[in-house]
């Protein structure tokens, strides 16, 4: 089984890819600043350092914790941070120290997490206490006094001077609790009552937890106002509920309830009429004011197929471009060649994501592992899909790349669980390897040599 | 679950793939669409962030080009010459958008035509900017000289050549300083803006080409060549009774020549002192139809197509309208009432005249290099129209030689050169008149055409526009003869 050379471990091959993320991350950071200043950046070398030394801490904190875990994602995760870091320096200055700082509290979130979660069934122990959080968390907006209406939707918390949204960690505490319930439930879930030809329907009172996450995405969405958070919140709730049972009848009802949910959301509330018309026809009411996704829209075609390259475009000219609509400045300044690049980026972790699930021994780790990357997939899928017009947009941030703390820690954090379901299923590869029992999983990726 | 985590995996696949198809319709295939749409701001800031190609005269002077500015945008247009090709250069300004040559060559200037970018391609990973340069037929001296000649007097000043349909003076008084409307402080452009707008004269109106005037008696040759066009005519025949005056049918109100003086006779004599009820005569007995016809076959009823924006058409009313008002068709027939010229077209009229009978095509750009001095665009000459046949040139030029021998026009007469023209005094009431002069030089083979105007002078005589157009328009001739020696 020795397919690859004794020193490339998954950690030397991360040394090396996050060198290159750094690098990569420099040069545009380098080009932003000729772009727009037609200088070298002042801050070139503190830059440099700052990025170097914030990914190095991360990967000495994987090689010490987790050494055995995936060798991609931190690459990923840091390529994908720095390149949304260089479009929201180069587009304001005042919000990119503040990115700095949010980047240093995510790398230490994902340290934290990978010292404190060492062994992740300890975390199974804790469902009803995740439960709790979760939706503790997706309701707090809702309180009186720190609840905070932004852009017409409440989704924003401020304590003291803090203001953060609740619902981007509630989603990572959602997702252990529906992993540690499902992997219990499963057996009785998957459970079919009645077959209605070749759809095998559970039974009706298995449906009250599909029920309650539809009705509590619901109440999201209209309390809230929060369209992104709740069709990502119910979206990776029927996958991780169809994963666990293999039942496909789950994602049936699913998407029928959903479908009626976005029927009468539709009828219902104005600010989904308003959506799903601007989706339709983004062009209406141009002489007055351009809307913002015929802006979105603009940006990315004036980039074309290379970009205007950076610092040279008009990205400023797009309502949120340093959130939400990241995805269209980096469409105008890096163009197509940029934005697949992304979309590359995304759907690789994506693949790490669902290899770890596909490797992972116990049927937690296998459920928390997809449930964490279907979050991480949909969303960027969503919110992509929402900028460029394939769905109607609803406001979500670009993981890892768009401003903002509670999303770039919270998915630092989501990181930090994938590495370490990696690390255990690996490491268990590894005790076997070394009984004799290797070649269990072929898509072992040759570092047992090493061992 | 692994099969299902599979699923996923392809699920995922499916709907990334998806985002990419519509990224390529977005970024790709439908980018230019977009970036076409109107209320897409991208390209005119993109245009004023950096350099456009330069306008220069046809002696290489430097009409407009881009200089580096402080204000909110890298780059502003600056118009040494300040007033002097405001008509023809136009102005490119952020708040107002663009006139003149900066609009209708907008896409040379900006770097963006196919010959400018498919050269550009080889050079892209050259930091380099991809525009292109615009040179006029005009000479700064020519116009310096037409702009001198008709000093503070409103009116206009055309000058073409007649084989080629180049531009060699277009100049109207007032005109403006095209630099301050082009400062990219937008509040004060807009201050000089409304200034200009605001000033009866509007000195911002290319008056040249997009004003129109009753032609008074210029339009004499035009009713004559209806005439020789239809064989109604001839230099010979008819003798028109010599008059006072003459009653059109259909009403008891006499047309009057000027001063009251008397004339008639065949063409020739009838030309030479431009006698008004002989060919107020004349048009009714042509009809209405067959002067129609031969006005437009001038131009008339039709925007001239030269590479300026917002041409003009000059006008004359349909054939219909004259039915049972021979009154107004033989105003119309001495240049007055139905018919609007506006001064391109009158010297279009003597230059088809001087050239067999063609008017070409009237032009201001002689041709356009990229940034290696590359021509990629030269103006071809072209013919507009067949305006008469040329035996009918022929007559109505020998006829015309003899008004500035003998006529009303012989102070337009160039020193040593035959010389061609009409004059013209439209009365437009208050015992004010428009002065036009209309002529051609060398008269057997010319080089120049010329048309002016000054607009409400005072006095209604014949002799207005020989005693005070003709000598301009001989000043004109004699500086533009000399530039396309």
């Amino acid at each position: 089984m020795t397919r690859s050379q004794p020193h490339s471990s998954p950690r030397a091959t991360e040394l090396g890819l996050i060198v290159l993320a750094a690098l990569i991350t420099t040069g545009a950071y380098i080009l932003a600043s000729f772009g727009t200043l037609a200088s070298l950046p002042v801050n070139i070398g503190p830059f440099l350092v700052v990025i170097l030394v914030l990914l190095l801490a991360a990967h000495i904190a994987t090689r010490r914790l987790a050494p055995n875990s995936d060798r991609v994602l931190l690459p990923l995760a840091g390529l994908l941070n720095g390149i949304g870091y260089v479009i929201i320096a180069r587009l304001d200055d005042s919000l990119a120290g503040l990115q700095a700082t949010w980047t240093a509290v995510g790398v230490g979130a994902y340290i934290l997490t990978l010292l404190i979660v060492r062994r992740t069934r300890d975390l199974e122990r804790y469902r009803y206490t995740f439960m709790l959080i979760g939706v503790g968390l997706l309701l707090m907006p809702l309180l009186p006094v720190i609840g905070r209406n932004i852009n017409g939707a409440r989704i924003w918390v401020r304590v003291g001077p803090l203001s953060f949204q609740p619902g981007e960690p509630a989603k990572i505490a959602l997702a252990l609790f529906f992993a540690s319930y499902l992997v219990e439930k499963r057996e009785l879930l998957g459970k079919a009552a009645r077959h209605l030809g070749p759809i095998a329907l559970p039974k009706l009172r298995h449906l009250g937890p599909v029920i309650l996450a539809w009705g509590a995405s619901l109440v999201v969405m209209m309390a809230e106002r929060d369209l992104g958070s709740s069709l990502l919140f119910f979206t990776f709730f029927v996958v991780m509920l169809w994963v666990a049972t293999e039942r496909a009848s789950y994602l049936m009802i699913g998407s029928l309830l959903f479908s009626a949910g976005a029927v009468v959301a539709w009828q219902t509330f104005s600010h989904v009429q308003v959506r799903v018309s601007m989706w339709l026809n983004p062009w209406q009411g141009i002489s007055q004011s351009v809307p913002q996704i015929a802006e979105a829209t603009f940006a990315m075609a004036w980039g074309g197929i290379a970009g205007t390259g950076l610092g040279l475009g008009q990205p400023q000219r797009i309502p949120a471009s340093e959130t939400d609509f990241i995805f269209a400045a980096i469409g105008e300044e890096l163009g197509l060649l940029g934005t697949t690049a992304m979309l590359v980026a995304f759907i690789l972790m994506v693949g790490g994501g669902l290899r770890i699930a596909l490797r992972a021994r116990t049927p937690f780790d296998k459920l928390l592992a997809t449930g964490l990357t279907a979050i991480m997939g949909f969303q960027a899928f969503i919110i992509i899909g929402g900028v460029i017009r394939l769905v109607p947009l609803t406001g979500i941030t670009l993981p890892f790349v768009s401003y903002g703390g509670s999303s770039l820690v919270a998915n630092y954090v989501l990181l930090a669980l994938l590495m370490r379901i990696s690390h255990a299923a690996n490491s268990e590869d590894e005790l076997h390897d070394s009984d004799g029992m290797g070649g269990l999983n072929p898509v072992v990726t040759g570092f047992e040599a090493s061992s | 679950m692994n099969g299902q985590i599979r699923k996923l995996g392809i699920v995922m696949l499916v709907i990334y793939s998806a985002l990419f198809i519509q990224l390529n319709m977005v970024q790709l295939i439908k980018a230019d669409e977009y970036s076409a749409n109107p209320a897409n701001r991208r390209e005119i800031l993109r245009d004023f962030g950096k350099p456009r190609g330069q306008i220069l005269a046809a002696d290489g002077t430097v009409i407009a080009r881009s200089v580096p500015d402080g204000g909110s945008f890298p780059f502003r247009r600056e118009y040494p010459m300040g007033d002097l090709f405001a008509h023809i250069a136009g102005y490119y300004s952020f708040s107002f958008g663009s006139e003149g040559i900066e609009r209708f060559y907008n896409d040379d200037l900006a770097g963006r035509t196919g010959k400018v970018t498919v050269d550009g391609i080889a050079n892209l990973l050259v930091d380099e900017e991809r525009t292109a340069d615009v040179t006029l037929t005009i000479s700064p001296a020519v116009q310096q000289v037409a702009k001198d000649a008709l000093g503070t007097k409103r009116g206009s000043v055309v000058a073409i050549d007649p084989r080629t349909g180049a531009l060699l003076a277009l100049w109207s008084y007032p005109s403006f300083d095209p630099n301050a409307v082009s400062v990219n402080d937008q509040e004060a452009a807009s201050k000089t803006r409304t200034a200009l707008l605001a000033n009866p004269a509007n000195p911002m109106l290319a008056h040249a080409y997009r004003e129109t005037y009753f032609p008074g008696s210029t339009f004499k040759v035009v009713t004559a060549a209806a005439g020789l066009s239809a064989d109604k005519i001839t230099p010979t025949e008819p003798a028109y009774p010599e008059s006072q005056t003459y009653v059109p049918p259909l009403t008891k109100i006499p047309i009057r020549n000027f001063n009251n003086s008397t004339c008639g006779g065949t063409l020739f004599p009838i030309l030479q002192v431009s006698c008004n009820t002989a060919f107020a005569q004349m048009g009714v007995d042509i009809g209405a139809d067959t002067l129609v016809t031969t006005t437009q076959a001038f131009g008339f009823g039709e925007v001239p197509p030269i590479d300026l924006p917002n041409a003009t058409a000059s006008t004359i009313a349909d054939v219909e309208s004259f039915d049972r008002n021979t009154p107004v068709l033989a105003q119309t027939a001495i240049g007055q009432n139905a018919v609007r010229a506006t001064p391109l077209q009158m010297a279009l009229v003597a230059g088809a005249i001087g050239n067999a009978g063609v008017a070409m095509t009237p032009h201001v750009m002689s041709e356009i290099r990229n940034n290696d001095a590359q021509v990629i665009d030269r103006y071809e000459p072209r013919p507009w129209l067949k305006a008469i046949e040329p035996d009918v040139a022929t007559i109505l030029r020998d006829a015309m030689i003899n008004v500035v021998e003998r006529g009303t026009a012989t102070r337009l007469a160039v020193p040593g050169v035959p010389t061609a023209g009409k004059t013209g005094t439209a009365q437009i009431g208050n015992g004010l008149s428009h002065a036009w002069i209309i002529g051609f030089a060398p008269a057997d083979a010319p080089r120049v055409a010329i048309a002016v105007i000054l607009e409400g002078q005072e006095g209604a005589s014949e002799q207005t526009g020989g005693r005070v157009a003709a000598p301009i328009g001989r000043t004109v001739l004699t500086a533009a003869l000399a530039a396309t020696q």
